[in-house]
Formats: structure tokens, sequence, C-alpha cells
């Protein structure tokens, strides 16, 4: 048996990348290397206003002050910034009025990844405003958010048809000087989603940008900016796949949401980029700051993120809990195999009256993963009635993984209520011979024991992604049996 | 970066000044390790993780001497008896034996007499990361009184040792006592300890003690730590045990004293060992109280336990942080944790961190924190039968600790330590 178990283990651990594919699309390239004149390159590419191109060089003069930090649960690899080139855009970069202009090749590629950029989406009701690299090249369904007034686009393009909106809320909750991730992404920002819903509009569909990294060597630093106004809805998806690299690609995003009196935004994110091979090698380094802000009273945030992929991942997406009655979630299902690294987790900043926060977390460990769940929850003095819920369970599979949690709870409120509760353990032998003996293999019985395990997460995303989630789930964790 | 403090720069020189005695050259050489540790690390500031929420700066600024000033005993025995607490009871003054001790099948010896030889070798600061805790290195670099109690092979102890520290805070002292603890094979042993000073000036009590558990044997330990308002304590307690070995720790934290930090550290240095950590922390006025604790299970089926509780007043502040590793090796553990707070003041902070690092795959670990107040449904319940608004506040806290004080085997310390809840809540509502 174990040996068996050891046998299907080897066999994944050596399964190659599926998603590993190189397209060939004549790309335009800035030099490697980052300098001033780099963000002028980039803001004048991108035909920018001078306040932007302002606020890029603010970013990159806190980045060349900040420090790596060191608090982090596993060893911060050398990023040599010089090395990166910091702009990418297809040659064609023009816009495309219809389907048929866009550049057939890169039709192909999302069609391999499953991206049904086509009209057949409108009856999923998903509009998308695919990422290649670096410049958004297409944009559907335009016309129906147009007619709710809803503003989706590239946030280049917002920049030039909304600059009063994107000048407002531009690093209003992410400031340019939050972390050193943070500073560069800011300093070299090359494109995003940028989202505005109007006042008392609920988005009638499902928002969603797939992000996908291509050219070697080059990072990408989206930036996504989601403001609902008061008495909105939106619900925005974000996932992601990258071809094969040897080396290792960083990936620095900013996502900041804002949400006004009585919005509600859902981000829900998931996530399979390029882990690397047996030895760890390449990957990439995915280290994203994502929060949210409660302005006004009865507002709600809530995050979903899966994670399967990337060497490393490193983010917290929070929220902070201004307006009273305002709420938070956060539901994570985080796997690492292989040599695998997630450090993630949440912060619930309570500063509003009646502020209410809940926190799911699901680890599974497998391989040797290392899977750390960090959250804070802070409850300041004016927070009466606070109150937080987190669970925070791991899941171990394979005695060389690792499972850690290191949760922060704070309060300075005597009316305020916290809970936090840990497990970690492995799958019972006891509830695989359980499924074994109603004629279920050992195999599928971890799939579906993890399934339920994470079925608390799962049921938060959207229809469609619940479902490539589950099926991620399930192959993340072939032949890992306990 | 060193913070340098004039406390730091005169305990450089003191040390200096004496470290040519005739010791030992082992501990000379450990000596010198310890100091090398603390003069590379300093004093620790809210920049180091395990000092994040407690900042000790405030309370290193004194004009310290580091040689106490000369003790007297009167009074000692009355203002700190445990009522009908049957015990041996040990009086150090300054850390020193006052009298011979004559305990059936245990060796008490002071350091001075203990250190002449090597015998100690064997267990001195052996399993203290010296490298990442600064005080305890400080401990072990300075450290002269104190004593050793030895447990020999097979010895039951019939009744707790219950040591009695007594030290003269006329003027600001500084200083370092120390305790060493071992239990041989198949031995039994309870420590009780608890601290009487004399005098309000600033006393700061760096104190180290450690234990040291061999194959079935087992050893309680409590801590009293009901001090007056002058005393500053870290506290730094090392624990190892070996096989089949049983160890529990109490420590009760009653208001009083401006900083407690408490660090536990136990190394599960054996297979089938059982821990069990308690701990109640009770704090009021603008006190700081900090309570860390490590467990590392480094050998299989081993088992360890810990529950802490806290009542926050006024405009106190407590941290917990409790750390379980569980190590490749150690699989079928199963530890687990929990803390419980309640915030009875809006001026009073709690900063809560249970973490747990494991690394094998089959244990059962959970941990849980909590943070809230008085359950209003609960003292709506109890004032409408009558239970006045103190009263009944007063019982919903004993209730909360009696998780806690219902786990002290010795009677007499469990009545003394709930009259001494009832006590300070009663003053806190008065």
């Amino acid at each position: 048996m174990a040996n068996k178990s050891d046998d299907i283990l080897e066999e994944y651990s050596s399964k190659e990348y599926e998603y590993g594919f190189v397209t060939n699309i004549e790309m335009e390239i800035a030099p490697k290397g980052l300098s001033e004149e780099t963000i002028h390159y980039i803001s004048a590419k991108k035909q920018e206003p001078q306040w932007l191109l302002d606020w890029r060089l603010k970013g990159y003069h806190s980045f060349l002050k900040a420090e790596d930090p060191h608090w982090q649960n596993f060893d911060l690899p050398k990023v040599d910034f010089q090395g990166i080139s910091y702009y990418a855009a297809p040659k064609s970069s023009a816009k495309f009025k219809s389907i048929d202009e866009v550049d057939p090749e890169l039709i192909a590629t999302f069609e391999k990844l499953g991206i049904p950029l086509s009209e057949q989406k409108i009856l999923a009701g998903v509009a998308v405003d695919a990422v290649f690299d670096s410049v958004s090249v297409a944009t559907t369904f335009k016309a129906t958010l147009k007619e709710h007034g809803i503003i989706f686009s590239s946030i280049s393009e917002a920049v030039k048809e909304h600059p009063e909106l994107v000048q407002k809320y531009l690093g209003s909750v992410v400031p340019h000087s939050d972390n050193i991730y943070a500073s560069l992404n800011s300093a070299v920002f090359s494109d995003g989603s940028f989202v505005y819903i109007p006042k008392g509009v609920r988005c009638p569909m499902e928002l969603s940008t797939y992000f996908r990294i291509n050219t070697e060597n080059t990072g990408q630093f989206e930036r996504t900016l989601i403001i609902a106004d008061e008495g909105s809805y939106v619900s925005y998806l974000e996932g992601c796949t990258a071809p094969k690299r040897d080396e290792n690609q960083l990936h620095a995003a900013v996502v900041e949401l804002i949400a006004m009196e009585n919005a509600e935004i859902k981000y829900s994110t998931v996530q399979n980029w390029y882990p690397g091979d047996k030895e760890g090698n390449g990957g990439i380094y995915n280290f994203v700051t994502k929060r949210g802000v409660c302005r006004g009273a009865n507002a709600k945030i809530s995050w979903t993120q899966v994670e399967t992929g990337s060497a490393i991942t490193w983010k917290y997406p929070s929220v902070i809990l201004q307006g009273d009655n305002s709420s938070g979630e956060f539901y994570s299902v985080a796997v690492t195999k292989g040599k695998q690294i997630a450090d993630t987790g949440t912060k619930m900043h309570h500063i509003g009256k009646n502020t209410k926060s809940r926190i799911i977390s699901k680890g599974i460990s497998a391989g040797e993963g290392q899977n750390s769940y960090r959250g804070l929850v802070q409850v300041g003095t004016r927070a009466d009635n606070a109150r937080n819920f987190t669970q925070c369970d791991s899941l171990l599979i394979g005695d060389r993984c690792g499972a850690h949690t290191f949760p922060y709870i704070e309060s300075k409120n005597s009316t305020a209520t916290i809970e936090h509760e840990a497990t970690t353990s492995k799958i019972g032998e006891d509830q695989i011979f359980y499924l074994n003996q109603r004629g279920i293999d050992t195999e599928k019985a971890v799939a579906l024991i993890v399934n339920g395990y994470a079925k608390e997460v799962l049921n938060q995303l959207p229809m469609e992604f619940a479902v490539e989630a589950q099926k991620l789930l399930s192959i993340s964790l072939e032949g890992s049996v306990g | 970066m060193i913070t340098t403090t004039s406390l730091y720069d005169q305990l450089i020189s003191f040390y200096n000044n004496n470290s040519a005695g005739d010791e030992q050259p082992w501990l000379k050489d450990l000596r010198a390790r310890a100091f090398d540790a603390f003069s590379t690390q300093g004093f620790p500031t809210t920049k180091n993780e395990d000092w994040r929420f407690t900042n000790i700066s405030a309370y290193l600024k004194e004009n310290y001497s580091l040689l106490p000033g000369s003790v007297s005993l009167q009074n000692v025995k009355s203002a700190n008896a445990i009522p009908s607490f049957d015990g041996y009871e040990i009086v150090l003054k300054n850390g020193m034996l006052n009298e011979d001790v004559n305990i059936e099948g245990v060796k008490v010896t002071p350091f001075r007499t203990a250190l002449q030889d090597d015998h100690l070798k064997l267990y001195l600061s052996k399993f203290i990361p010296l490298q990442k805790n600064p005080f305890a290195a400080l401990n072990t670099a300075l450290f002269q009184n104190g004593i050793v109690i030895e447990a020999e092979k097979n010895a039951i102890v019939d009744k707790p040792i219950h040591l009695i520290h007594v030290y003269n805070a006329e003027d600001p002292v500084f200083i370092h006592p120390r305790l060493l603890v071992i239990a041989n094979r198949n031995s039994k042993l309870q420590v009780v300890e608890s601290v009487f000073v004399t005098g309000e000036s600033p006393l700061f009590l760096n104190n180290v003690t450690e234990c040291y558990i061999a194959e079935n044997a087992q050893v309680d330990k409590y801590y009293l730590q009901a001090f007056s308002p002058n005393i500053r304590l870290v506290n730094f307690t090392q624990c190892v045990q070996s096989s089949n070995s049983l160890y529990n720790n109490y420590t009760y934290t009653i208001p009083g004293a401006n900083l407690v930090r408490n660090n536990l550290h136990l190394d599960l240095n054996g297979t089938n060992t059982e821990s069990h950590l308690y701990g109640l922390y009770l704090t009021g006025s603008n006190q700081l109280v900090d309570n860390h604790t490590s467990v590392h299970h480094l050998f299989p089926n081993c088992m360890s336990n810990e529950l802490y509780k806290g009542v926050l007043m006024d405009s106190s502040r407590a941290v917990f942080n409790g750390k379980i590793f569980v190590h490749q090796d150690a699989q079928k553990t199963n530890a687990f944790q929990q803390n419980n707070n309640m915030l009875l003041s809006n001026k009073a902070v709690i900063d809560s961190k249970p973490q747990l690092e494991i690394f094998a795959d089959d244990v059962k670990c959970s941990h849980g924190s909590t943070v809230g107040s008085f359950n209003n449904e609960a003292l709506f319940y109890l004032k409408s039968r009558g239970i006045g608004e103190k009263a009944a506040r007063n019982l919903l806290v004993n209730a909360f600790a009696f998780d806690v004080t219902n786990k002290i085997q010795i009677p007499a310390v469990r009545k003394y330590i709930e009259k001494l809840i009832t006590q300070k809540m009663s003053e806190a509502y008065d």
C-alpha cells in the first residue's frame, strides 16, 4: 500500500504541467532593467497623462527606499529587478472592433486554455476582458454593460476615458508606498482591469478576466481597480494559467476594491500558474497585494480564492471594515505539492461599529509542499460589537510536507467577539476504508474527501468557476494517497 | 543593529569586570558564549517578532543596581503563607539558601556549591536557544545564586516543595535568579514557587528555570505570580522531557506587577510523553502580561495540551503566543492548544497569536482562540434570580477561570488562587 501510493505520488509529481506551451506572436518588448527612464518609456508608450507619470515615479521612489520583508515563512528568492523587462505588448496592438480581427494564433491560445472568447459566451453570461501579457486585446459584452452604465475596461483605457475616476481611486486602498511589490507595481504597472458600477446597479453578469503570462522574462504587473458605488453589486472573477518556463517569473499585481454604502463586491480567483518542475526550478512567484475597503455603512466585500499553482504564492487579500455594519469575508483553498510554497491568509480590520468578518481557510499540503496561513483580525476601539469567526484547517498528505498557521488576533474593544479555531490532520484511514468498502477506489475516495473538505469554500464560487476549481483540485491531488 | 541603553553598557562592563573569577573551564566557556549571544542581540525591541507587542524599553530605563541589597526575613512567612498548605518550605534570600534543607529523596544544593564540579555541565543551558533569547543568555552569563533541586532515582516526594523567593527592593535592582530542577528516573516531584519583596523600588527579575525530566518521571511546577506593582519579571522556563515522562506547568498571574513576561519552552525529547500547560492571567491597572509558549514535538507518540485563559481589566494589556512545532519524525502526535480571553474594559488590549507549525502528517493538532466579554444573557439570567450585578460578574469570571483553576492538584494552592481571583474581581468593581 505504501509502495503503491509512493508510485502514484511519483507518477503524479513527475507529471508535466498541462498548460505549458508558448504562443509565437511578435512582441514589442522594452529593454530589460528598471530606472526612471523605463517608467517614462512605459508612460509614453501608453500615452498617459502627467499625473499618472508623477504617481508612477512616486511609486518608483518608494520602491527604491523599501526593503525586502523578512517575516515570511519561506526563504525569499532574490529577485533581479534589473533582469526583468517591464513592458511587453503584442505588435498588433491596435484596438479590435470584432473578434475576427484578433490574431488567430492568439485566439487559438485562448481556446487551448478553454476560454471561449466567442459569441457563445453571451449565453454563458460572462464578459471577458482578456489580458494577454500586458495589453488588453479584446473586450466583449461592452454593449450590455454600457446599458447599465457599468464601466468595464482595461485600466489604460479607463485612464483615457474616465481619468477623474481613476485619479480619485487609484492608490486609495493600496498606497504606492504600501510594500516593496506594491511600490514596484505602482511604478511599472502595465495594464489591468477597471470596473465601475454606478449607484444602485446590480451587475447583470459575472465579470471575468483571464490573465496569462507569456513572454519570457516579462514580469506581469497587473493593476485592478473595482469601485462599487452606493447600493450596487458586482461579482468579479479572475483566473490564471501560465506557460511553462525555466526561469522564474515574478508576478506582482495589485488589486483594489472599494465598496460604498450598501454596495457589495465579490471577488473570486482561481490561480493555476506554472509551479516549477520536480526540483522546484522555474515556476511563478505570485506576490500580490489585494485589499478592499468597505467605505460606507452596510457594505460587503467577499474574497474567494482557489490557489493551486505558482512556485510561491504570497498574498493576503484583506478588508478594511470602515463603514458601520459592513462585513468582510475570506474563503480560501490553497493546495501545495512538489516544492510549492503558499504563505497566504487575510487581514480584517474592524473599524466601524457592528462590523462582521468571516474567514474560512483550507490548506492542503502534499509532497514537499509548505502551506502557511497567516491572518490578522484587528478590532479597534470604536468597533463596538465587532464579530469575527475564523476557521483554518490544514490537511496533510505525505510525511514531508508542512502546514503552518500564524493567526494574529488583536482586540481593543470589550464588546467585540472573536473566535478562531484551527485543526491539522490527515485523511482518516477509517474514512478511506468506508469509501473503499462501498466500491470507491482509494484515489477517488481521496478526491471525494478533499472536495468535501474544501466544499465550504468552493460553494462560494460562481457556477462556472466552481466546476473548474473542482476539476483543478482533483487533478492536483491525483495519486496523493496519504 | 543593537539599541544600546545605559543598562546594556552597565551589564557589559559588569560582565567584563566579574568574569575573571576562578570557575570551572566549561562554565567559563558557557558564560562567554552566553554573554556573546546577549551582547550581539542586545535587549529585544518590538522589531523582534517575539517581542512585537511587548515593549520593554520603559522598564529598562531605571537606574538599576546589579547587586541586590541584603534581605531580612521579618513577616515573610505570614505575608506569603498559603493557608493550610502542607509542603517543604525553602526560603531563598536573593536566591541564596537560608537554611539547610532536609527532604527525603531530594538533594537541594546552592549553585555556588553545585558548580564546583562538572555534574551540571550536562544540564546548564543545554537546550536553551541562547542566540534567540537575549534575556536567558544574559542570565546564563551573569547568574550567581539560585539552587539545584534534584530528585533521586525512584524517589516519590510525599509533599510539594514550596520555594519562597525573598528580595529587597529598597533601591532599584536588576537580578538574575536561577533554578534547576532534575527529576531522575521514576521520580515524582511537585514544586511551587512564590515571590516576596520588601521595598517599593523597581525590581527587575530576569529569571531562568530549567527542568529535566528523565524516563518515567513526573514533575508538577507552579508559579504563583501575585506581585506588587514595582516588579518586572521576565521568566524563562525550559523543560526537557524524556520518554514516558509527565510534566504539568501552572502559571497564575494576578494583578500587580508592571510587566510579566513568561517564556515557556518544552522539548519533548523522547516518545510517549505527556505535557499539560495551564495558565491564567488576570490583569489590571496598566499591567502588561505576556505569555509565550512553545512546544517542540521531536519524537512520535507524544501528547501536549495547553490551556491559557485571560481576564483583562482597566488599561491592561495581555499578549498570548503559543507555538506548537511538530517535527518530521513526530508521527502520531496529539497537540492541542487553547486561549480564551475576556476583555472587561475598553481600554484593555489583547493580542493573541496561537501558532502551529507541522511537518509530520499523522497528527492531530488543533488550536483555538477567542476574545469576548460577559455574556449578557448569562448576566441577565443570574440577575433575574436575585443575584446582584457584582456577585454575578464575580461568579462568571470564576466560572470562566474554573477550567484552569480546577486543574491545580494541590487543594490549598487552588483555594488560595480562587480566593485571590474573587478578591481582585471585587476590588475591580468597587
